[in-house]
């Protein structure tokens, strides 16, 4: 189907954040002082616009009866046989995450006025909200893997860059750069496939053939499409915080509150199973992936379960909370579930959003209720206590303690050899070049000598 | 074959260079150099507009001599991006770590690149290459001295690369053409410090100043020599070892640039992993992936310069930048931070910049022929990345002690702001920097399509 009203309202969906993060980022590049009236009201009207053009859009699609719309911008660039072409995808799937996603950001973007107002990032804070919902439309509705990897670097740039917001402080910026590194390493895993999804079937298009929704083209080799769904689900688990890269989630939380809520409650941790809801028919297709993806959920799940309980600050428990969501999402999406998981997605990331937005005032809510209930608020029961042998509680406990001792097995098994190594590499180079340059290795470099470089 | 325009651009910029190196005042030799390097490429603009609206003949004979307007294709961009690449280097040098006679350097090296990117005679080529080295070797050798081991290590590398350069021009003129693209990769690894010939650069970039190590790096007239010289005759086992050595380069440099610990040193690795994976594109047997590489190319040049001079303006601010602990403040430089962090993810392919069709194009390209490997650059990219983040977290961020620096001056904001547009707008319309008529690969040798 090519209906051109439907085809100008995705268009409408995609360009309107876009032209928002511009119209931000010209003027201050340049100079100009912008009211924080004008930066919210520019945000909020594009978020507004693209909702409404999303929401159209769906009603459209629904009311023709037509599973899927195509909309082709045809090639951005082509060498020889490779070409990366510029589709959006009208669907089942892309356009209810559409509509969402330019609904949340859109209240984020007007509860954020209040909350951050006079803060010296305000600027800041707008621009990057609005080039993540920019870069999550163009993920929701890229009609390939080539655009999603796209707008999926982008969510990755911007979700750092909101983590370290308060920028003097050293640990928001610490744990900036880990999730950074979680990203980028993980990232990998996006690029891997959809280079080899070219290399094998020539296409990263998505392409509808009996899923509710289009996704990726199943390969024909069994291993090269083991490789492929491998290489997406590594990509979504970093996207995602599961186990046993989930270390960054609760770190990540020491960004502004709102921005907590958009990525880490609701939009962007969620990707991680959107992408892998494209990558159904590889799912599909090699039971080996799909078992893969169910059991790394179920253990995220867990994993987020447990841990979350011994947490003593509201922000790590919500965010252990949303791993246990996101797994759950997992391991449904493992299953060969299709709506479940998107309507899991949808309702978790609304609940999840108001908790985290609320939370800074979560002490004052409490009075407020027990103020209304005119007594203490009953502690929730604990089941767990009573379904776990005792023998094992004290070993849970602790295991909840060390957050599953992931954090420290990849700091001593992948990040401190491979930094040693290198180090190790890196004093043999210089010793080297001392050697040939006729400088003695033992003595002190240049710029000690000189009292620093020039 | 002379090409009419970029030898007019380069024997303007050497008068120029003339006219810098003659002023006293290091404030005026700057701007009277950024002048003549921003009329410059104004006046190649208009040059380049007049040709394709006149339609006039591409080539003429002038006096018995074949002479060529400007060069098609892949070329024609290269004597502009040549021209940034000094604009950039002149208008963010330090006055106090670039003099006068540093400028003219620096406008006399570009104009040497852009010279030796207009030619294909190897003979000639070589003397020019060894006259670009001859020049910073002496300028070098003016601002630290003959005992430094900078002066030293730079003389031993890039003697023996003169050489080889020179011997290799000779074999090839005298019927020997195998022996002499040899020569010629030993030459161009060493002056692109393909690992393990790599040892000067580091050494050059912690002492150097940064101007000068942007304008005899970044013009990349390696990876000139070896498209246009080496291209026909390296193929086979040759091309594919070059190719594999130079895939390793750009690996291993990108993990040795994660654990730098001052900015210059973290720089230069990123240089020399970006020159790696070019080198590795250009041996690629694939039109994608030559493509791929020359485009990436052109971002390093553009990109990873801008990052290298925008450390060399913090630098003057700041004094010495250690990536030991976090020493910035972002709320003080917003915009110097901003050109840092987008030039850097520029040259590592940062989405909506040229940089990433670049890598885009050279990895897809490399794939078919070089599946690990090419994995393998995704990953080196991933970490150049790593790089780069590490590097703007700490320097623009970390620490509430701010020593009162200020933002980007104008001239430097107009500079970086040419930069940066020039790969924004090429990332989102990269189809006219790709020119399906001419393709990056020897004309002898028809590239396979895969």
């Amino acid at each position: 189907m090519n209906d051109p009203t439907i085809s100008g309202l995705i268009t409408t969906t995609l360009a309107a954040p876009t032209l928002a993060c511009a119209a931000l980022a010209l003027p201050s590049w340049f100079g100009a002082k912008l009211r924080e009236r004008v930066i919210s009201g520019i945000v909020g009207a594009a978020f507004a616009v693209a909702a409404v053009a999303s929401a159209a859009a769906l009603t459209l699609l629904l009311l023709s009866g037509e599973p899927l719309a195509h909309l082709s911008f045809g090639h951005w660039f082509d060498v020889g046989h490779y070409d990366f072409h510029i589709t959006l995808i009208a669907d089942h799937l892309s356009l209810p995450f559409a509509l969402f996603v330019a609904l949340l950001v859109g209240l984020i973007g007007a509860f954020s006025r209040r909350y951050l107002h006079r803060e010296r990032g305000f600027l800041r804070f707008y621009l990057l909200l609005a080039l993540f919902g920019a870069s999550v439309e163009l993920v929701a509705l890229a009609g390939s893997l080539d655009l999603v990897f796209f707008g999926w670097e982008l969510v990755g740039l911007t979700s750092v860059l909101l983590i370290a917001f308060f920028h003097e402080r050293p640990k928001p910026v610490e744990h900036g750069l880990r999730a950074f590194l979680t990203y980028r390493m993980c990232d990998v895993g996006l690029l891997g496939a959809l280079i080899w999804l070219h290399h094998t079937a020539g296409t990263t298009a998505f392409e509808q053939e009996h899923a509710p929704w289009a996704g990726i083209t199943p390969v024909a080799d069994a291993g090269a499409a083991m490789l492929i769904g491998f290489l997406l689900l590594w990509a979504s688990m970093g996207k995602s915080a599961q186990v046993p890269l989930s270390g960054w989630l609760p770190r990540a939380m020491e960004g502004p509150t709102p921005s907590s809520a958009i990525f880490y409650g609701s939009i962007s941790v969620h990707l991680g199973p959107f992408l892998l809801l494209r990558a159904a028919p590889v799912l599909m297709q090699t039971p080996a992936v799909a078992w893969s993806v169910i059991a790394i959920g179920a253990l995220t799940a867990l994993h987020g379960s447990f841990v979350g309980r011994v947490q003593t600050d509201i922000k790590s428990v919500l965010a252990y909370a949303s791993m246990t969501q996101v797994g759950l999402i997992l391991v449904e999406i493992g299953f060969g579930l299709h709506y479940l998981p998107l309507l899991h997605i949808i309702g978790h990331a609304t609940v999840r959003s108001l908790e985290i937005l609320r939370s800074p005032s979560l002490l004052h809510d409490h009075h407020h209720l027990e103020q209304a209930i005119g007594r203490q608020v009953a502690r929730a029961p604990v089941h767990v206590d009573k379904l776990l042998p005792r023998a094992w509680q004290p070993w849970l406990y602790r295991h909840a303690l060390e957050r599953g001792y992931f954090d420290g097995l990849l700091r001593d098994f992948v990040v401190r050899p491979f930094l040693a190594v290198w180090r190790g590499f890196d004093r043999a180079d210089r010793w080297l070049a001392d050697l040939l340059a006729g400088r003695d290795p033992e003595s002190p470099p240049p710029e000690e000598r000189a009292g620093g470089a020039r | 074959m002379i090409r009419v325009l970029p030898m007019t651009v380069a024997a303007a910029m050497a008068i120029a260079a003339r006219g810098v190196a003659r002023h006293a005042d290091g404030q005026r030799a700057r701007s009277l150099a950024a002048a003549a390097t921003a009329g410059l490429i104004g006046l190649l603009l208009l040059l380049d507009w007049l040709v394709v609206a006149a339609g006039l003949p591409a080539s003429f004979e002038l006096a018995g001599i074949e002479c060529e307007l400007e060069r098609a294709g892949w070329q024609r961009t290269m004597p502009f991006v040549d021209l940034v690449i000094a604009l950039l280097a002149i208008g963010l040098a330090p006055v106090a770590s670039h003099p006068p006679r540093t400028l003219a350097t620096i406008l006399l090296t570009i104009a040497i690149a852009i010279a030796f990117q207009s030619l294909d005679e190897p003979i000639t080529m070589s003397l020019l290459w060894g006259a670009s080295v001859l020049l910073v070797a002496r300028e070098l050798l003016r601002l630290e001295g003959r005992a430094s081991a900078v002066v030293r290590a730079f003389r031993r590398y890039q003697g023996v690369s003169v050489a080889a350069i020179i011997v290799g021009a000779i074999a090839f003129a005298s019927g020997n053409p195998t022996f002499g693209a040899v020569m010629w990769l030993l030459a161009i690894a060493l002056r692109e410090a393909i690992l393990p010939l790599h040892g000067w650069l580091p050494l050059f970039a912690s002492r150097a100043p940064l101007g000068l190590l942007v304008a005899l790096v970044a013009p990349q007239p390696g990876v000139y020599a070896q498209l246009t010289v080496c291209g026909d005759i390296t193929g086979g086992a040759l091309a594919h070892d070059f190719a594999i050595f130079a895939a390793l380069t750009g690996i291993a440099a990108a993990a040795l640039g994660v654990v730098q610990t001052d900015a210059r040193r973290a720089a230069c690795w990123l240089i020399i992993s970006q020159t790696g994976l070019i080198a590795f594109g250009l041996e690629n047997a694939s039109l994608v992936g030559r493509t791929g590489a020359v485009l990436s190319w052109q971002v390093m040049a553009l990109g990873t310069s801008g990052f290298v001079m925008t450390i060399a303006a913090l630098e003057a601010r700041r004094g010495t930048l250690s990536l030991r602990e976090p020493g910035g403040s972002f709320a003080r430089t917003p915009r110097m931070a901003v050109a840092f962090l987008l030039l850097g993810f520029a040259s590592v392919a940062l989405p909506g910049t040229l940089g990433f069709v670049a890598e885009d194009l050279l990895v897809q390209g490399s794939v078919d022929e070089y599946p690990l490997v090419g994995f393998a650059v995704v990953i080196a990219t991933a970490l150049n990345g790593i790089n780069v983040m590490r590097s703007f977290f700490v320097l623009f961020s970390g620490t509430t002690r701010h020593t009162g620096e200020h933002d980007l001056t104008r001239l430097e904001a107009g500079v970086l702001s040419v930069v940066l547009a020039v790969l924004l707008v090429g990332g989102a319309l990269p189809r006219s920097l790709l020119s399906p008529e001419h393709p990056p690969t020897s004309p002898s040798t028809p590239p396979s399509d895969h």
